[in-house]
């Protein structure tokens, strides 16, 4: 019982989107789909609700063709966001909710029970324009799991979220697994990814560099994370420019630093002497997502793809 | 086995939503209202004009030299110019023109200049003894009098004429001869010629209503097209394509639109109508016996059948396409550029059924009659001014049906790959590749 996603190619004339990806998703599980911009995950997630069709290979839920199950087997939760603005919140959660085939009353009773739960219960008769950013984003949101969908498929779902409302999603899907449903979400927000997903891939140019459970992912990767502290320095810049290191983040009395396939956290240290810094703290830690998808892809993730931003749409 | 998407329920779901969208906003309700005043109050213009006209009586004033000649004149103009229309009572009805004869020819044209005159029919003689006749006015003449005042001089020529017949011979009375025009392809009603005021006056009629089919099929069909991108400009088209299908997604949307534009249409058209079907009666009771006759008879159910029926067929056929159109711009700005050519398209519809309203019945009315997109223009046209066999309009309809079938098709693929397109400038290779191919 899962969603499968087996050796699935799609084109766009002379760009080549997805190229043969492989991986599946267990059932009932939080799942990251990883990878930068115009990696391959949105064509990926169309493909699976059969808006796209693929050039070779398919998407099957449970065994079947995601083609030819109903509509209502998923639930999408799109990367470009929009509702009907003059319309009412309550109106078009009902509306979408009966596209999928729920009856009206239910759906409505449903609605307002998530726009409680997302603390938006007087939203209910506003019309969409009239909400900020972030509600809308709930809103779209509860239009994506209204009719009970058995796969929940989310691009980017915590983009523009404040912390507060990306709290009651995490929950949310939380809530959601545990009653049985797959979610599969991508993000470029590796601590939201590494704190909820319990498996994940990464896709480069459409295809798989890596996959399996978190515990997998870490124990198999040859990028290492250094915590270090310097005395008298809270943020000292000049450790990202030391020979392997990827990648700096400052924490709370000392510095993350990521660092590159090969190189060992003893040159670090090395070289941080070397400097003449006083080293106060100094920790060898599992690597982070955020290093193990570097390792993989080369780059950050919020680092855009070489070619044509609109790749994926382009016909 | 493909995913089944039957048409229904999803079709009705998204046409309810966008006729009640569109229904509901003020815009729709005041605009619909304004055009509604603006119909009834063209539609009475006729009466109207001759409700502010029904006192108004033209002093015309003859002037000649030959007091004979100015009897005479006075006489035929009178004759002519004031014949009671049918059923008006003689010792009611006020004749519309005051004929006399002028002696001082300098005091009539300074009256004429200052409007207290309101034409002079001048009559000479040449020096080969022809009549010379000049009807002057203030200001450009009008058609109609014109054209009276001619008819006049023509019958004092003839009077002038007969004048030199030898002693003894008797005349009677000059009397105006009864006057008709007949068409060998003119229409036919319940198996009779439609007669000739009743031709002109479908020909002003089916004026009107290519007009109305015209401006309408226009303005609803880029409501679909401009509905289609609004959606897919506010990113919302993302949600409904997972929802619902293309095919689902476009015919719910020009069922919807559609359905809308035809609210309006017959909130417009059901005062008109009713004020058409009974302007003689309006007419007679504001203007009395002599106010029958306005240029709208000849309006039948059939004529309204027939325009409901093609305004459909056309409508359906156009905002297929504007929502094939609308689905593949990004803003809606782009729209007007795109839709250009299928203004022009149906501009040329338009220009066909006023050169068949103008007379055209040959092979050139028959052709355009029956190929789509013209036909819907183009046979009603021909059903308002001509005779045209229940086959040729069973045939138009059936090729018209099959049209929408194989547009609706294009549409479908045009429209789902339309939708997910983003940031790029469409051309008709797009519009083409994207119908032939699936997304």
């Amino acid at each position: 019982m899962s969603l499968e996603i087996d050796g699935v190619t799609k084109r766009y004339g002379a760009t080549l989107a997805l190229d043969g990806l492989s991986f599946s998703v267990p059932r009932g599980r939080i799942f990251g789909f990883l990878g930068a911009n115009g990696a391959g995950k949105t064509t990926t997630m169309r493909i699976c609700l059969g808006i796209l069709r693929a050039d070779a290979g398919q998407a099957r839920w449970n065994g079947a063709a995601t083609t030819d199950l109903p509509r209502r087997t998923f639930g999408y939760l799109p990367e470009e966001r929009g509702l009907y603005p003059r319309m009412t919140v309550i109106d078009q959660l009902v509306y979408f909710a009966r596209l999928y085939g729920e009856p009206a009353d239910a759906a409505r009773r449903n609605a307002h029970h998530w726009l409680d739960r997302f603390r938006i219960p007087d939203y209910a008769d506003r019309r969409a324009e009239e909400l900020s950013k972030g509600n809308q984003q709930k809103v779209q949101f509860i239009a994506a799991i209204l009719h009970g969908p058995d796969v929940l498929l989310m691009d980017e779902p915590f983009t523009g979220l404040d912390p507060v409302n990306l709290s009651l999603l995490r929950d949310a899907f939380v809530e959601l697994r545990d009653a049985g449903r797959t979610i599969v979400f991508s993000t470029h927000q590796m601590e939201a990814a590494e704190a909820l997903c319990e498996s994940l891939a990464i896709v480069d140019h459409g295809r798989l560099v890596a996959g399996g459970t978190l515990g997998e992912l870490k124990r198999t990767s040859r990028a290492r994370t250094v915590r270090l502290g310097v005395e008298g320095e809270i943020l000292p810049t000049w450790l990202a420019g030391i020979d392997g290191v990827a990648a700096v983040r400052p924490a709370a009395g000392f510095t993350e630093l990521e660092l590159r396939p090969g190189t060992e956290p003893r040159d670090v240290l090395s070289a941080a002497l070397a400097r003449g810094a006083l080293v106060n703290h100094f920790e060898v830690a599992e690597p982070s997502l955020e290093a193990i998808f570097i390792e993989h892809v080369g780059r950050p993730s919020d680092v855009e793809d070489p070619p044509p931003i609109d790749q994926e749409h382009a016909a | 086995m493909a995913r089944h998407d039957p048409l229904l329920p999803n079709a009705a779901i998204v046409a309810r939503r966008e006729y009640v969208d569109r229904v509901r906003s003020k815009l729709y309700r005041i605009s619909t209202l304004v055009l509604m005043a603006l119909a009834v109050g063209v539609a009475l213009t006729p009466i109207a004009l001759r409700y502010f006209d029904r006192a108004r009586v033209d002093e015309i004033g003859v002037i000649t030299a030959d007091d004979d000649l100015a009897a005479a004149t006075v006489a035929t103009a009178n004759g002519i110019m004031n014949i009671p229309p049918p059923g008006a009572d003689p010792k009611e009805w006020t004749p519309p023109y005051a004929i006399g004869r002028l002696l001082d020819r300098e005091l009539a044209v300074s009256d004429l200049a200052a409007g207290r005159l309101d034409a002079i029919i001048e009559v000479g003689r040449l020096a080969d003894g022809t009549l010379q006749v000049t009807y002057r006015t203030n200001g450009p003449a009008d058609g109609v009098k014109a054209q009276l005042a001619g008819f006049t001089a023509l019958s004092v020529a003839i009077l002038d004429w007969t004048s030199s017949l030898p002693p003894g011979s008797q005349l009677g009375t000059f009397r105006t001869p009864a006057f008709n025009t007949e068409s060998l392809v003119g229409p036919v009603e319940n198996g009779q010629a439609v007669d000739a005021v009743q031709v002109a006056s479908r020909g002003f009629l089916g004026t009107v209503f290519i007009i109305l089919m015209f401006i309408t099929i226009l303005i609803y069909g880029m409501w679909v097209a401009t509905g289609v991108a609004a959606e897919k400009s506010s990113r919302v088209m993302e949600l409904m394509i997972s929802a619902a299908s293309p095919r689902q997604l476009l015919v719910g949307k020009v069922i919807g639109i559609g359905g809308a534009g035809l609210t309006q249409y017959l909130a417009i058209a059901l005062p008109v109508v009713l004020v058409l079907a009974f302007q003689d009666q309006i007419a007679r009771a504001i203007l009395g016996a002599g106010g029958a006759g306005l240029p709208t008879g000849g309006l039948t159910l059939g004529l309204l059948a027939a325009y409901g029926l093609f305004f459909l067929l056309g409508f359906a056929l156009f905002a297929l396409i504007y929502a094939a159109v609308g689905s593949f711009v990004s803003r809606p700005d782009d729209l007007q550029t795109l839709s250009l050519p299928l203004s022009l398209v149906a501009m040329a519809g338009y220009l066909c059924a006023l050169v068949v309203l103008l007379g055209s019945a040959g092979t050139f009315a028959r052709l355009t009659s029956l190929v789509p997109p013209l036909s819907p223009f183009s046979m009603l046209a021909r059903l308002m001014v001509s005779t045209v066999q229940p086959w040729e309009v069973a045939l138009s309809i059936g090729v018209l049906v099959a049209t929408i079938g194989l547009v609706a098709a294009a549409t479908i693929r045009i429209y789902a790959t339309g939708v997910l397109l983003y940031g790029q400038r469409p051309g008709i290779r797009a519009f083409i590749a994207a119908a032939w191919r699936a997304h």
